[in-house]
């Protein structure tokens, strides 16, 4: 088996800026008024902690995924953590399929309906998920290299109408842990992450990639949310929905023969979180078919994707899409927390009972 | 792992086929030919409270494009562009605009809502210029309709590589935004009418506080709120007594105190400037010694008009974000930026002085 660190390092890179640059801005900029650094940095702090917990946990079963690894554990476990990850997925689904439509409806097809936007992306991203796990990693770095760079040019134009004394009151305090708004924008750090989990048996990694790649991402989530508060204050950005994508429309670049670069940098965005779409569509399939295996994946694929449409008709505004957003959080700090500790601590006794064997 | 298999080519390019109908994506769709884009848009109000906006609209006529000017009344923008659309053959798209003309009267009694309604629909791009005509907008337009006009002449005017001059502040949609919200930032808008000889005439700047216009700063003035603001004070020049010169380039250096409410400000503004003109007898130092003591008078005599009408378009407050707290800041333009002192001091180097030697 080939080591794929790279396309595993592209993917985690690719899922998690779809992720930052949209709500996430706004979540951290509504939860605290000044020195926004101190959310910012807890929420990478426990990010890190995590996916290391998660990996380290992982590295004691070479070659399973987390669905054999519980399942090996024994029954209960299995229905202990397995269901929560597979309703956690399926929310993701949903609410990523919705809150997105919406957006790309705010921001540029104003008039296109929103099933139509739904059904492409499920459709695509059903499609790219049908294909197995391999072509989603090769999509990711074709993904990469068409996209990446155009992202990481646009960040760095966005600097252009900062003023970095708006940084400043820079003492923060703890309040923000009091914010719902907080909680909610985790998603940005914990949607990701549970695919290294999911692709052991395909691709192999090594563990340090993974770090880097999240440590490359550690300027991205800080200044996704300070572009808008140095562009516009504090007071100025949280009047706002989407601050960074404001913020990036402000950009004035003579030379470019393009007058609104917030197009690309929005459509190279939104085709990432097709590619997280497809990836989460696959995990939720390798768990339901690994408990009906007499069903073709494909038609669960199918009746998957289906579901999460027609649900997303049962929102109808955004105020339910908020709210939905508010119910997941509890599951996905489960998921976050619950996950990495627990393949951690069956890792451990995993090992120590062999080296008692051994023994 | 592959999901899925096709079974036969068929299914699958029927299938893409089919996509064809989606990916077209021609619903709604207006043909460029149907539609207008206007580049200037002006809006004003009438004595019963309703928005009359006037747009003008390039249009090409045998290799040559002409403008045509069109208006029309309604409770809000929107509906008023609306009245405009469907008494027109084509449909209005604000798309391209680029310079947003308010009336006088309009910009007094406030633009909060106008400015909010154009960032919330984000149809008309957040970089749109904003300017304010001394005139009554009807007879403004009814003159500039008389004159053979081009079809981008005012975008022009303010176009950076085109008419832009360093007497006029660019202020964007989002910059007037932002200082209806910032607790430290206003803004100055071009004041403009038609001219006599050439197309138009800035009469000087609008002062914009909190989204009002609350005071006018001369074209002079303006300039040195582009130097302050280091909007390069490129190829301007400055009439003396003995001699007019050209400014380069400018570099300041602030320091800020603030002793119990009663905040000082030490500011150097160093010029570079290349001599053009002289007149009798001059001599380079006192060239130097006129341009600093008429810069210093020009400026605290605006800072004395700015510091009344608590505008802070210079954005002062900014240097006081590390000495005040945010609850405090609030406060900045009511209680401490009237009390603001200020050391206003200038350097002029004398760059060079062309073919001719001065002694």
């Amino acid at each position: 088996m080939a080591d794929k660190s790279l396309h595993v390092m592209l993917m985690y890179i690719i899922s998690h800026l779809g992720l930052i640059f949209f709500m996430y801005p706004g979540n951290i900029i509504s939860s605290t008024s000044q020195g926004h650094w101190l959310p910012i940095l807890v929420g990478i702090l426990i990010h890190f902690i995590f996916i290391f917990i998660y990996m380290k946990g992982l590295s004691y079963f070479p070659k399973k995924d987390i669905i054999r690894i519980y399942s090996e554990v024994g029954k209960g476990t299995a229905i202990l953590f397995i269901v929560p990850v597979f309703l956690y997925f399926s929310m993701i689904l949903l609410i990523t399929v919705r809150a997105y439509s919406e957006i790309i409806t705010i921001v540029f097809l104003s008039e296109t309906p929103l099933w139509a936007i739904m059904l492409l992306m499920i459709s695509i991203s059903a499609y790219i998920a049908s294909k197995g796990v391999e072509v989603i990693f090769r999509t990711g770095l074709l993904l990469a290299i068409l996209f990446l760079p155009i992202i990481i040019f646009i960040f760095f134009t966005s600097f252009q109408n900062v003023d970095w004394r708006y940084a400043i009151p820079f003492d923060a305090n703890f309040g923000f842990l009091t914010k719902r708004t907080y909680y909610e924008g985790f998603f940005a750090f914990s949607g990701g992450f549970l695919f290294l989990g999911f692709v052991q048996p395909y691709l192999s990694y090594k563990r340090k990639h993974v770090l880097w790649a999240a440590a490359f991402l550690i300027p991205f989530f800080i200044f996704s949310v300070y572009v808008p508060v140095l562009t516009f204050g504090q007071a100025t950005s949280s009047t706002t929905f989407l601050p960074y994508v404001v913020a990036v429309d402000a950009i004035n670049i003579n030379w470019l023969m393009f007058d609104r670069v917030t197009m690309f940098f929005l459509l190279s965005l939104i085709s990432f979180i097709m590619l997280f779409l497809a990836l989460v569509s696959w995990k939720a399939i390798r768990i339901l078919s690994h408990y009906l295996p007499s069903i073709r994946p494909v038609k669960l694929l199918i009746a998957l994707s289906a579901a999460v449409f027609f649900s997303c008709f049962l929102i109808p505004d955004w105020k339910d899409v908020e709210k939905l957003f508010w119910w997941n959080t509890f599951l996905r700090f489960y998921v976050l927390v619950a996950i990495p500790l627990s393949i951690f601590f069956f890792g451990l006794r995993m090992k120590g009972k062999d080296s008692n064997e051994t023994v | 792992m592959k999901l899925f298999k096709p079974k036969s080519k068929a299914s699958i390019t029927i299938s893409l086929l089919l996509a064809v109908i989606i990916l077209s994506g021609c619903w709604d769709i207006r043909d460029i030919n149907h539609r207008v884009l206007p580049v200037v848009v002006g809006i004003s109000t009438t004595d019963d409270d309703l928005y009359k906006v006037f747009l003008k609209i390039p249009e090409p006529v045998e290799e040559m494009t002409k403008v045509k000017i069109v208006s029309g009344t309604g409770e809000t923008i929107s509906k008023a562009v609306d009245a405009i659309s469907r008494n027109m053959e084509s449909s209005v798209d604000l798309l391209h605009v680029k310079v947003i003309m308010i009336e006088r009267k309009t910009a007094e009694e406030g633009v909060k809502d106008i400015i909010a309604g154009f960032m919330r629909s984000r149809e008309v791009s957040s970089k749109a210029l904003v300017t304010i005509c001394d005139q009554d907008l009807n007879e403004f337009f009814s003159i500039l309709s008389t004159k053979e006009l081009h079809g981008t002449t005012m975008l022009d005017f303010f176009e950076k590589n085109a008419g832009w001059n360093a007497e006029i502040a660019l202020t964007r949609v989002w910059e007037v935004y932002r200082s209806i919200h910032s607790y430290t930032r206003d803004v100055a808008i071009p004041l403009i009418a038609a001219g006599k000889t050439t197309t138009y005439e800035q009469i000087g700047s609008a002062v914009i506080k909190n989204g009002k216009m609350v005071e006018q700063i001369s074209n002079d003035e303006t300039l040195l709120f582009n130097a302050f603001k280091g909007e390069s004070a490129h190829g301007q020049i400055e009439v003396l007594n003995h001699a007019s010169v050209m400014i380069i380039g400018n570099n300041m250096h602030h320091h800020s105190e603030l002793t119990e409410k009663q905040p000082f400000l030490q500011s150097r503004i160093k010029l570079k400037v290349v001599i053009l003109e002289t007149r009798g007898k001059t001599t380079s130092a006192t060239i130097k010694k006129e341009l600093s003591t008429l810069l210093t008078g020009r400026f605290a005599e605006m800072m004395a008009k700015l510091e009344e009408s608590e505008a802070d378009i210079l954005g002062l407050g900014q240097f006081y974000r590390n000495k005040i707290t945010r609850k405090e800041l609030k406060n900045w333009r009511s209680e401490y930026y009237p009390n603001l002192k200020m050391d206003m001091q200038f350097e002029i180097d004398i760059q060079n002085e062309g073919y001719l030697r001065t002694t």
